[in-house]
């Protein structure tokens, strides 16, 4: 009874500390230093997503240093202030809306899965707060039209399928939808680095066109919004291309065996195989294929999973001469591509890629809007961000509005090819640092 | 009148608390324990009164939050019809699947319950022309202010422990203990215990439904793989249940803000004061503490409630007393 007592008390007690810690009561200790310019950065610290926030966190803390190192925000040193969503729509907000009111932060960045940097999106929309996402890649995040009753009414239309004139129609609930849209749009201040999951294709798409130039193909994708939508849109993409989808099959978070599925596309023996999926997936999709001897000309990556250096330690052999499209490669040409990944590598040991790019890049593009903002203000955050005309090691980058998008970054995708162990950028030829491997022979290869 | 006190005095506090914190943080954590609230109670009067274990109260948690979410995608309509829609669609889910699986008894039932949430989750990411599968339902919320959304919150919060109150009061909340305690008892007392046992669930389902639409409402996105959840609604919900204390009238309210406040006092490191403690010490045992509990906070939130199951098994209300012994007693 005696331990009871003194676990319940102890529980008790820090309950209380709940109830009376007033947070953040102690602020920086007074010092010759001029206080800090804090930002928010919230990423997926722990549970399913953690991989890539790991790797973004690393990221953003070197690219950090550089800024401080040069000078920080006008003489002021920049501060990011991590939160972890633990991935889930919740947690995100609630890490939003501390670092907002208790940090008191002045913008905000990050935000992985897409399911949770939309419900951070409708923090930032609600306070016209800026919010430079740099990885979620729903198209909806910037497409502010697409919130509104018109906007879905489009969006179900495109859907349907009706050969009939729809364009005109669509003209008019754009018109309308924009109109509805006019009381957030004054005040829209979320802008995206990366280009959006419909995008991720094009750099496989014209190497499809180009290269292996398949008859048919598989699509096989996560459950998820990222895997669902890069899925939709490589099936556009064959569409364009003329290619037969003969499967389009999802599979749910977690999944662990995929050999019923692998087995169904072994039987229809297609010329490509496209998977949208995250880290573990990809690894056990391509065992699984190696273990069933399946081989179709080409096995495609949509990113996300195949670009990460643990896929390539998991699968092993069998992720040998897969390719994937990416967003960034270190051998692009980009100013400080490569420096960012030797310094990477040296610092922590181990390689980085793309998710580690898109949050280094930000930091510079955080930092620049920052230095040129007159005032701390969110509007005057904002103004900075849509002058934003910078060289980053992710690429050019601008924010424009194309279709139904505002403040969007346009970059190229790209292809790339997991070469003897080596991820190789391949695609496009002019860029490509190696010529790719085509056709492949995959017996040989998994030796 | 003197065993409501607590309630109205509580009751009392939380409406005037916006006046006092104003912080949009704090509120919105507030809006979430409300809503857990509502939730808890649904799962208490089911599994807590009439002793029927729901595994899953996210089939009627999703439901409604869809229901709010449709009704805007589909027909133009407020999402706050939901408030309204979403118990009444979240009932009709419950009610044909109360008629069938109340055949079922005890962990036969909780299974079933178990299987009804996966079936919800798969029809809601299948049916993607109608939901949009896993690309979610986005709409804009209505109000730029918490203080709207944390009154609302708060009404339904004290109209589900006002309603399961009632409940337990009327002759139906007698039938509820007496199918709890010995169904073929009570059968042979006449208790039409399908009949009744269908009420208990309908009722839950339907605040279910409710928190579900104010879910959409609050926050704006909401996937399948997020208000079907297992781990996150339906687990939680028992959780809540579990902690505060199972049949009691308070338990659930309790356990849902000390659910609410632990996980995110877990996951920031205490709101943020180990964090800052650390950094403005400076101390190298500190920095390493803090590192550790918010990398840990799933751990810690499960030891939490492993404590709490062990030495209180029942909850937080139900060992009430025990628990101020336990405090004041002087040695």
């Amino acid at each position: 009874m005696k331990n009871s007592s003194l676990l319940i008390s102890l529980l008790l007690s820090g309950l209380l500390t709940i109830v009376s810690c007033s947070p953040n009561d102690s602020k920086t200790p007074s010092t010759d230093q001029p206080d800090p310019v804090n930002v928010g950065i919230v990423l997926p610290l722990t549970g399913k997503h953690a991989k890539f926030g790991e790797i973004e966190k690393l990221s953003f803390e070197l690219a950090l240093e550089k800024v401080n190192a040069e000078g920080g925000i006008n003489g002021r040193p920049l501060k990011l202030i991590f939160e972890d969503t633990t991935g889930k729509p919740d947690i995100g907000r609630s890490a939003a809306e501390k670092l907002i009111t208790q940090n008191e932060v002045v913008m905000l960045g990050g935000g992985y899965s897409s399911s949770v940097t939309a419900a951070i999106a409708g923090v930032a929309i609600n306070k016209g707060f800026p919010f430079l996402v740099n990885t979620g890649s729903a198209d909806i995040i910037t497409e502010p039209t697409a919130h509104t009753p018109s906007g879905k009414k489009i969006d179900r239309l495109k859907k349907s399928n009706k050969s009939d004139d729809i364009t005109t129609k669509i003209a008019e609930l754009t018109k309308k939808a924009e109109k509805e849209a006019e009381s957030i749009l004054s005040r829209y201040a979320i802008f995206r680095l990366n280009p959006p999951v419909s995008e991720y294709a094009n750099g496989i798409e014209s190497f499809l066109a180009q290269v292996v130039k398949p008859q048919t193909a598989v699509i096989l994708n996560e459950n998820s919004l990222f895997g669902t939508k890069g899925a939709a849109s490589f099936q556009k993409t064959c569409a364009r291309l003329g290619v037969r989808v003969l499967l389009k099959e999802s599979y749910d978070q977690g999944a662990i065996d995929f050999k019923p599925i692998l087995a169904k596309v072994k039987d229809l023996d297609p010329d490509i195989v496209y998977m949208s999926s995250y880290v573990l997936d990809a690894s056990l999709l391509m065992k699984q294929s190696m273990e069933l001897g399946l081989n179709p000309k080409m096995f495609i990556g949509g990113g996300a999973g195949f670009t990460l250096p643990e896929f390539y330690t998991a699968a092993g052999k069998a992720a040998e001469k897969v390719i994937s499209a990416t967003l960034w490669h270190q051998s692009i040409p980009f100013p400080g591509a490569m420096e960012y990944y030797d310094d990477f590598a040296k610092r922590y040991n181990r390689e980085t890629e793309y998710h580690g790019a898109e949050a280094y890049a930000a930091t510079f593009v955080i930092a620049d809007a920052l230095r040129r903002a007159k005032s701390f203000s969110p509007e005057e955050i904002r103004d900075a961000l849509l002058k934003t005309d910078m060289e980053t090691i992710f690429g050019p980058v601008k924010f424009i509005s194309y279709g139904a998008k505002v403040h969007q970054n346009r970059l190229p995708t790209y292809v790339v090819q997991w070469i003897d162990g080596k991820l190789t950028m391949i695609w496009p030829e002019n860029l490509a640092k190696q010529k790719y491997v085509y056709p492949v022979n995959w017996p040989e290869e998994r030796k | 009148m003197k065993k409501h006190t607590f309630g109205i005095v509580i009751a009392g506090i939380l409406a005037v608390a916006p006046l006092l914190i104003d912080n949009d943080y704090y509120l919105h954590l507030m809006i979430l324990a409300l809503m857990w609230v509502v939730i808890g109670s649904a799962w208490n009067l089911l599994a807590g009164y009439t002793g029927q274990v729901s595994f899953g109260d996210a089939a009627f948690f999703g439901t409604g939050a869809y229901t709010a979410g449709l009704l805007h995608d589909h027909l133009g309509w407020s999402p706050w019809w939901g408030l309204l829609f979403g118990p009444i669609t979240a009932i009709m889910v419950a009610v044909p699947f109360g008629w069938i699986c109340f055949r079922l008894r005890g962990a036969y039932f909780a299974l079933a319950t178990l299987a009804l949430n996966e079936v919800m989750r798969h029809t809601a990411t299948i049916m993607d022309g109608f939901t949009s599968g896993m690309a979610g339902v986005m709409i804009l919320q209505s109000f730029t202010s918490k203080i709207p959304y944390y009154y609302i919150a708060l009404a339904l919060a004290i109209l589900s422990v006002v309603c399961v109150m009632a409940v337990m009061g009327h002759r139906s909340g007698y039938y509820f203990l007496s199918i709890r305690e010995d169904q073929d008892a009570a059968e042979s007392l006449g208790i039409d215990t399908h009949f009744y046992k269908m009420i208990s669930l309908a009722i839950a389902a339907g605040l279910t439904g409710v928190a579900g639409a104010l879910y959409m409402n609050y926050m704006g996105f909401i996937d399948p793989e997020v208000v079907f959840s297992l781990h996150d609604i339906s687990i939680m919900a028992i959780l809540v249940g579990i902690v505060g204390g199972v049949g009691t009238i308070y338990g659930p309210a309790i356990g849902a803000f000390v659910m609410v406040l632990a996980q995110e006092l877990f996951r920031t490191g205490g709101f943020g004061v180990i964090t800052s403690l650390a950094e403005s010490t400076g101390n190298a045992s500190m920095i390493t503490i803090a590192n550790n509990m918010t990398q840990a906070h799933t751990l810690g939130f499960g030891i939490l409630v492993v404590l709490v199951i062990r030495f209180m098994p029942n909850g937080i209300a139900g060992d009430w007393e025990m628990l101020v012994k336990a405090v004041t007693k002087k040695r």
